[in-house]
């Protein structure tokens, strides 16, 4: 480039923002990194379960490979008997020691709880057969399935297109700003979508493209399970609304949860969870004669620990279970945990906690496993909700990469199909 | 290793803040290419030059933030009603702000020939992308920058 770019002059000359000692607090982590390195108590593959990326980094404290966990864990243990600080070091060794997690498949085959997944990687939306074979659809930024998965909607810039899972064009359509979200209702019959700042909604068969509302923050809206054209988004002034998007009439209005980043519609109809990075909450949606619109005024609580960030949350196919990553970050380094909030349970039910950060989740088509992914170690985790029949599967940055090599780590975008 | 890190970590963390905007995310992303560096530098070849070996590490890890994030819209919710960008105070600024507003994937390909200054060729080889890719994202950026930039120019005419 030459320095007469502006572009490249701006990228090189702008003042960005970096906090205070960042550069410091690097080379300290670094050089012990390399130092341990050096004394030869770490290897590649001691990192598997203790990795994490970040946080625990930027305080000062390099990932434990196994074998200086365990000189740290003695450590640790003596300090139990020796300090009165000791039962909050006591729960954090607990929680390592029991943060067990299946030995991985070096490859992707098949899909444990059967389905197909859809995985946004760095070149494109890919589609996972059951038997694990995979297929890249083609340079799109989003990918959604359609309800039985007989098309995917995929984004790029102002168009959106349907196509097959294997990658065979169906129809595609400009929308006037750049799409994003796209959701298929759940009898296909149309999708929603934001374009630019605003919501719109387009047949199943590409036509009939057509303004629903002019301000949409920029979170996917929900279509209501029940068959009609109901759906959910929420608003540019942050209020969670439902309309009818066949006769454009709202339908309900309330205040969305603050800072909320993710709606989704209860399969039975009867809630939508919210969620944002510190709080989740059940909205009831109650029917109502007259006048014959849905009162959404009623919430419930999620309880989430204090200071711990709701990293993803997804409701489960059949029922009201919503299953959740929340990550906590304290002085002993970044733990993530999956937790289940059951319908009628008193407290959430935790299903595993391992060090570092876990990222997505999506649940099976039948509600019987769940899909955590694990970019700090490059992996995919699949959780029974019962006991037993864990599995994981490593390596799968160079599954979703076109020539194989290792490459970013991807995103799940759905698990498809209920029916 | 505090020779090397000095040499390469302002570098480092400008391209990840530029991909991620978010200056928490950008010293980790930076922090954990490092990490990374060092974790394998047994299987690097010496005889070849260390930037484009990190850079390759920073971009990827930039991305996979910015796709988790994606999921929670933050980057989005910066364009959004309730969080407006701050407005540009020089035309530095005016160009960060619209990158800001471009796909992850185009924003890393910018930075990686803008910023970094490498070839498409070497770009395809980082992102492990077809280079017909590598080209296609970097003109689609660049025609949003310079609509981006037509259109604050636009606006500054009629005042």
């Amino acid at each position: 480039m030459s320095r007469r770019d502006p572009l490249a002059g701006a990228l090189r000359e702008v003042e960005i923002p970096a906090p205070g000692g960042a550069e410091e607090r690097g080379l300290r982590v670094v050089e012990a990194a390399f130092a341990e390195r050096t004394t030869g108590l770490q290897s590649s593959s001691e990192l598997r379960g203790a990795r994490t990326p970040t946080t625990s980094e930027r305080r000062g404290r390099r990932p434990l490979p196994r074998l200086a966990l365990a000189m740290a864990l003695a450590t640790l243990l003596a300090a139990l008997l020796l300090s009165p600080a000791g039962a909050a070091v006591r729960s954090w060794v607990d929680e390592v020691l029991t943060a067990t997690t299946p030995k991985p498949e070096p490859t992707l085959g098949e899909i444990p709880g059967g389905g197909r997944l859809l995985v946004q990687s760095a070149a494109g939306p890919w589609v996972v057969q059951p038997d694990g074979s995979r297929r890249l659809l083609g340079d799109y930024e989003e990918a959604t399935w359609s309800p039985r998965g007989l098309y995917v909607a995929v984004a790029e810039g102002r168009t959106l297109s349907a196509v097959e899972p294997d990658g065979t064009p169906h129809w595609s359509s400009t929308a006037p700003a750049r799409v994003s979200d796209p959701r298929w209702a759940p009898f296909g019959t149309q999708i929603a979508y934001r374009s630019g700042r605003t919501l719109r909604v387009i047949a199943g068969d590409g036509t009939e493209d057509r303004l629903v509302a002019g301000g949409s923050a920029p979170i996917a809206p929900a279509w209501s399970p029940l068959g009609d054209p109901t759906l959910a988004y929420v608003s540019g002034a942050g209020a969670l609304r439902l309309v009818n998007s066949e006769s454009l009439v709202d339908l309900a209005a309330a205040p969305a949860l603050d800072d909320v980043a993710e709606i989704e519609w209860a399969a039975n109809g009867d809630s939508i969870l919210e969620a944002s990075r510190r709080a989740l909450r059940l909205r009831e949606v109650q029917p109502r004669k007259l006048p014959p619109r849905p009162s959404i005024s009623v919430t419930h609580p999620l309880p989430v620990a204090a200071g711990a960030t709701v990293v993803d949350a997804a409701l489960a196919p059949e029922k009201e279970t919503v299953a959740a990553v929340v990550t906590n970050w304290r002085d002993n380094g970044t733990r993530s945990s999956v937790v289940l909030y059951g319908p009628g349970d008193a407290k959430p039910r935790r299903l595993l906690t391992v060090p570092g950060s876990l990222g997505e989740i999506a649940w099976s088509p039948d509600g019987r496993k769940l899909l955590v992914t694990w970019p700090a170690v490059n992996e995919w985790l699949f959780l029974p909700l019962g006991r037993g029949g864990e599995s994981a599967v490593a390596n799968i940055s160079s599954a979703f990469a076109p020539g194989g090599q290792a490459a970013s780590f991807p995103r799940v975008d759905g698990w498809c199909c209920r029916r | 290793m505090a020779e090397l890190y000095s040499l390469h970590w302002r570098r480092a963390y400008r391209a990840a803040y530029l991909v991620v905007h978010d200056a928490a995310a950008a010293e980790d992303v930076a922090q954990d290419a490092f990490l990374a560096a060092v974790d394998a530098l047994d299987r690097f070849d010496r005889r070849r030059p260390f930037a484009p070996w990190l850079h390759r590490i920073v971009i990827n890890r930039a991305l996979d933030w910015s796709r988790r994030e994606a999921l929670r819209r933050r980057v989005d919710r910066a364009e959004s009603v309730f969080e407006p960008l701050p407005p540009p105070d020089e035309i530095g600024g005016e160009m960060i702000a619209a990158l800001k507003e471009l796909p992850a994937e185009q924003r890393a390909v910018v930075v990686l020939r803008h910023l970094l200054e490498y070839t498409p060729g070497e770009i395809s080889s980082m992102l492990d992308l077809p280079r017909g890719t590598v080209n296609s994202r970097l003109r689609r950026g660049l025609d949003r920058l310079r609509e981006a930039a037509e259109l604050e120019s636009l606006e500054k005419e009629r005042g």
